[in-house]
């Protein structure tokens, strides 16, 4: 029931985002929507809460709980973001990310997952809770970098409306996907560090061929990659904002291909 | 009972800048002429709002005589060249229309660009130096207080509430925001300016101000050059040693009298040692314009020429005025208030005369009462007293109450009329609030105003908004004069 309240109030705070591109700035509005936001993501909060003393464990594992608290973790992102002013609007690309994962595990029903996980305890928790920050880093940057594509097209074709107006200069969108960026890159290192080790050390191997295993490392082939884009020759911002966009669709991609194509496990992959 | 205001001025709209710029006020010369309104015209309240587009002088309370007086002394001695009355470049206007006037100024809807918001910090100006006159009691009285305070109000809502202030509405301002969306912040910016001509700088200035830093000025004429990078606290660089400095620059401002392009993509290319990697705005302002257009192709480069700067103001131009509508309905509907509130001050007065009438009856009556009957005990004489009392404020309980309702309710103006008509209430007690100087000539004026019901003049009139006013007019100087 809170979930359901909390993906009503993820829809609730887009609303006032869209009014706000379609009908220009309002200060009252944008108080709103910040402020539907933050009910949203402590809402979502509350539920997490709720799930671990209902059922004596975080919602990582299984597919539902998981997206669920993917979402959080996004939410917490754009909060954190949202004081600093015109940034605060890359809510309107990430917001509907958030509408997707949180309504995609309410629908698949955010239960505890069946499976017996071997990987338990506090490195459990911090293992996903770190590749879960990654994941949302590259979201904000994914975020950042598409609203960055469609300014810079909007003044490339010197236009200079509502759409550019509502959309933050490109400087500032730059620093949040590279902050974004970087911060995801720390995360998913250390989570894929952390998976590593636990793995070596109680199954004695990397399972390589797992598709958790395939799909993490991609990730942060992606990341990698995107950061080359950002240092090649030419306008590297833009090509820094179109490599986020690119990657991140590339993350969501292949996730989507294994969950189609592997046999499912009742887990996150 | 009309609302006895009245603004006469000069504006763009009825008077070329020649003429503006000699009835403008500087702040010393707005105190002297302020001073003078009360003491040789007997102004109880005034208050002057002085702008490069308009002289405005706000009156209450107003007469015919008082307002063409204000008009002489504030236009004539300034217009060079004309004789007797400045009628052909003032216009006037009076009760509800002088106050939706001062709504719509501040809203920035009678500006010269629709929704120009330069002009919500020009009238609380006008507002403070007409406090700040000394004389007593303030010129800035209540009903201009309130008015202009009004004004303020709905200036900011219809700014917050509506587009009339959406995008920039100039070619300087565009570049400004177009820099503020490429960089976000313009401070520590570095900028290079081609040639030395009146636009350029005008858009560096306003650049400076947001906060450009390093300013590098090249210019063919390495003299002009020198002195414009002087203004700026920049420096001066040999035209031929551009492509040394474009490099390091995040925006180039040209404006050279060059017959060809002066910046082509080959040079932008060659001055970078190596790729450019933080986005170059390029403003082209001249014509034949300065910067080959394959220079907008280059990647993180934003070229914008003068028609495209042009394009951007006029888009915003008619957004704005597509939000006019909008706006006039917010300035209704505190105008409405405001009227109320005018109104509002004078139904005190007026009931106050109605129950002392009331009372000097009773005392009256009883008088002869008590003379017939002398012999009537202390208590009993009580009672009757009691009697008298009550039935008194029982008979005119429900006028006033219905007064104050009417008043609440936006008729209170005609209540006002007919009550004091059936009461025999004069005319001073309506004059603002009771409190203020007479007027000699207030009647007349308010008459002459927006008519009364005595006079059976007062009708609803549609004005600019498409409301209906119960008083005021707007006088056009230019085409019919003064009675």
């Amino acid at each position: 029931m809170i979930h359901l309240s909390a993906f009503v109030a993820y829809v609730g705070a887009l609303v006032p985002w869209v009014y706000l591109l379609l009908r220009g700035p309002r200060p009252n509005v944008v108080a709103v929507a910040s402020g539907l936001t933050v009910v949203a993501v402590l809402l979502h909060a509350m539920a997490t809460v709720d799930f671990w003393l209902t059922y004596d464990q975080l919602p990582l594992g299984g597919l539902a709980p998981a997206l669920s608290s993917l979402a959080l973790v996004g939410g917490v992102a754009l909060v954190a973001v949202l004081p600093l002013r015109e940034a605060g609007r890359i809510a309107l690309g990430l917001l509907p990310l958030l509408v997707a994962l949180e309504g995609g595990a309410l629908l698949l029903g955010i239960e505890p997952s069946p499976m017996d996980l071997g990987f338990r305890g506090a490195g459990f928790v911090l293992h996903v809770a770190l590749a879960f920050l990654g994941l949302q880093g590259l979201a904000v940057a994914f975020a950042a970098g598409l609203l960055y594509l469609i300014q810079h097209h909007e003044l490339k074709m010197k236009r200079l409306g509502r759409l550019s107006r509502f959309i933050p200069p490109l400087a500032t969108l730059e620093k949040v996907g590279r902050v974004g960026l970087t911060v995801g890159f720390v995360s998913l290192s250390l989570a894929l560090v952390l998976g590593w080790a636990w793995t070596v050390q109680n199954l004695g191997s990397l399972r390589i061929d797992d598709p958790k295993v395939i799909w993490a490392v991609l990730s942060w082939a992606v990341f990698v990659a995107i950061f080359a884009a950002r240092r090649g020759p030419g306008s590297s911002e833009y090509r820094g904002a179109l490599a986020a966009v690119i990657g991140f669709a590339v993350v969501v991609g292949t996730y989507l291909a294994f969950r189609l194509t592997a046999v499912g496990t009742g887990l996150f992959l | 009972m009309s609302l006895p205001l009245a603004v006469v001025g000069v504006s763009h709209e009825t008077a070329p800048v020649e003429i503006r710029e000699q009835v403008a006020y500087g702040v010393e010369e707005a105190r002297s002429a302020l001073l003078a309104l009360r003491s040789d015209l007997a102004a109880d309240e005034a208050v002057l709002l002085s702008t490069c587009n308009r002289t405005e002088a706000y009156i209450f309370p107003a007469t015919r005589e008082r307002t063409r007086a204000v008009r002489l002394r504030l236009f004539r001695q300034r217009i060079g060249g004309i004789d007797g009355d400045p009628a052909p470049y003032a216009f006037e206007k009076w009760g509800a229309d002088a106050a939706g006037h001062l709504l719509s100024v501040t809203a920035g809807l009678d500006a010269m660009v629709t929704g120009e918001a330069e002009i919500q910090g020009q009238v609380r100006d006008a507002l403070e130096l007409a406090r700040s006159v000394p004389a007593t009691p303030s010129l800035a009285g209540p009903v201009l207080n309130r008015l202009f305070q009004t004004a303020l109000a709905a200036g900011g809502q219809v700014r917050s509430e509506t587009r009339i202030g959406e995008g920039t509405a100039s070619v300087a301002s565009v570049a400004v925001e177009l820099a503020g969306k490429i960089f976000g912040s313009l401070h520590g910016k570095r900028i290079l300016v081609l040639g030395a001509g009146m636009t350029g700088e005008l858009i560096l200035t306003a650049l400076a101000r947001e906060g450009v830093q390093s300013v590098a000025v090249a210019n063919r004429t390495y003299d002009r050059a020198v002195h414009l990078a002087r203004k700026h606290h920049g420096q001066a660089v040999p035209f031929e040693r551009i492509s040394n400095i474009l490099a390091t620059v995040d925006i180039v401002l040209s404006s050279t009298a060059a017959p060809h392009p002066v910046l082509t993509r080959a040079i932008l290319t060659e001055s970078f040692n190596e790729p450019r990697r933080r986005p170059l705005l390029v403003i082209d302002l001249a014509i034949p314009r300065d910067v080959d257009p394959a220079v907008g192709d280059e990647p993180g480069v934003f070229l914008y020429n003068v028609d495209d700067l042009r394009s951007i103001v006029e888009e915003h131009v008619q957004l704005r005025e597509e939000a006019i509508p909008e706006a006039r309905s917010v300035l209704a509907e505190h105008r409405r208030t405001f009227l109320a509130w005018h109104a509002s001050r004078e139904v005190v007065p007026v009931i106050r005369a109605m129950r002392e009438r009331a009372t000097r009856v009773k005392e009256s009556e009883l008088g002869r009462l008590f003379a017939r009957l002398a012999g009537l005990e202390p208590e009993e004489r009580a009672l009757v007293e009691e009697f008298a009392r009550r039935f008194q404020n029982k008979l005119l309980h429900a006028p006033t109450v219905r007064l104050k309702k009417g008043m609440a309710e936006g008729s209170g103006p005609e209540l006002v009329e007919i009550v004091r008509f059936l009461y025999g209430i004069g005319d001073e007690t309506a004059r603002s609030g009771g409190g203020s100087r007479s007027d000699p000539h207030s009647a007349a004026g308010d008459a002459d105003a927006g008519g009364s019901l005595r006079d059976g003049s007062l009708q609803k009139q549609p004005d600019a908004d498409g409301h209906g006013s119960a008083s005021g007019g707007t006088e056009n100087l230019n085409r019919s004069a003064p009675r």
